[in-house]
């Protein structure tokens, strides 16, 4: 890693080394390797064959390529022929997916650029019911584990606009 | 002058907007609503040539996120970057990781996530901060997430700059190693400044210019076209600070 050396962190993180570069002699400090056993990406599009195409200001591509198993969660699932980067996106091989869910606005409470923007109302929500464990249980409840599958959900979601 | 009064962000943006020279590679992180609208303000006036590269600003194409700017940092092609914290100190140490002890916080923050990085790799760094009070500016920090130089990093180039706040600028001072004040906005003096930093800024014995007023042209500019491409970034602060 360029950095971290003579923060703090190198005092919190034991797992942080120095090395000396072993071509310019000079000290860098390594982390070790982050490699989820899976990750969960929220893709714009997906194929049936499990390529996707994600948001290239996230670091979705990466993430997938790190993970031992990845699921996309898409927007909606398209012909592979149909599968284009477009302006915002980035191709994702099949190679690095694992399983490919569709869910449209599956990244309800936040945002999917180019699709929706963030329910900010909804994020406030949650910030209230976090405060504390009643009011969270009771969040979890009517969102999380009340609603059958995330079209329940959503509908659930739509009741608050009301 | 407009109808509606200076706010002081507003004031904040012009100061951040002065401060980049043009044809700067200048980049603008996450949750940076002020220094994103300070670079779209400086392309339009003093610094026509600087490539602003805004996170999240759909005029920008990238492939592969946050990864990509830090390999830019990481080669020196940033020439300037902005960041924030919870805490900054006299020796401009800064902190986005906890407030208390680490271990047993009073609060935990995200982190620092690239911070410390870009602050050695970029060449210079602009600070701001959204309040200027005793619990920001403090004696020491609690956390080192960065400092402000490392003479001993052969690798290090980048420097900690100025840190612009809504009641002053700063500046590091490279040959006393400490932050001081370089100058003040109109109606804020010295003792408001002094009064609301956890250290001192050494003003004694140094005549402390204050900043030109913002101009007809800077607010127009900034209500007008900078607020369009900005409300596109950062909607909600927007709708907040100009509804």
């Amino acid at each position: 890693m360029v950095g971290f050396l003579n923060s703090d962190y190198m005092t919190i993180r034991k797992d942080f080394k120095l090395v000396k570069d072993p071509y310019s002699g000079v000290e860098y400090v390594t982390v070790p390797a982050l490699i989820p056993d899976v990750a969960v990406i929220h893709a714009f599009q997906g194929d049936p064959y499990g390529a996707v195409i994600t948001d290239s200001f996230r670091n979705d591509r990466l993430i997938a390529m790190a993970a031992r198993k990845t699921i996309a969660v898409v927007e909606e699932l398209v012909d592979p022929d149909d599968l284009l980067p477009g302006r915002h996106g980035v191709y994702v091989s099949a190679a690095h997916i694992d399983a490919v869910v569709v869910a449209p606005q599956g990244a309800h409470p936040t945002a999917c650029r180019g699709h929706y923007s963030i329910d900010s109302a909804h994020i406030i929500r949650y910030m209230e019911a976090a405060k504390n464990d009643d009011s969270y249980r009771a969040y979890l409840e009517k969102y999380i584990t009340g609603p059958e599958n995330h079209e329940a959900y959503l509908e659930v979601v739509k009741g608050d606009a009301i | 002058m407009s109808e509606q009064a200076v706010h002081p962000f507003e004031q904040m943006i012009v100061v951040l907007s002065r401060l980049v020279r043009d044809g700067e590679i200048a980049a603008v992180g996450t949750l940076s609503p002020l220094p994103a609208a300070a670079l779209y303000l400086a392309q339009l006036r003093h610094a026509p040539n600087i490539e602003p590269l805004v996170y999240g600003d759909p005029d920008m194409r990238i492939t592969d996120g946050l990864h990509e700017f830090f390999g830019l940092a990481q080669r020196g092609l940033i020439d300037l970057f902005f960041l924030s914290g919870i805490q900054i100190d006299q020796q401009g140490n800064f902190n986005l990781s906890v407030i208390g002890d680490y271990h047993r916080p009073k609060l935990r923050l995200p982190g620092g996530a690239g911070s410390n990085m870009m602050i050695m790799m970029a060449k210079r760094t602009i600070f701001f901060t959204i309040t200027h009070t005793k619990k920001l500016f403090v004696p020491r920090v609690d956390f080192v997430n960065g400092s402000a130089r490392d003479d001993s990093i052969p690798w290090r180039r980048g420097v900690f700059s100025h840190c612009v706040t809504p009641l002053a600028l700063l500046r590091f001072d490279e040959s006393k190693g400490r932050l001081i004040l370089d100058a003040t906005y109109p109606g804020i003096g010295i003792e408001t400044v002094a009064g609301n930093t956890g250290f001192d800024l050494d003003t004694a014995g140094r005549t402390i210019p204050e900043i030109d007023p913002i101009t007809e042209e800077e607010l127009s500019l900034l209500r007008g076209t900078v607020l369009e491409r900005l409300r596109r970034v950062y909607p909600l602060f927007c709708d907040m600070i100009w509804p």
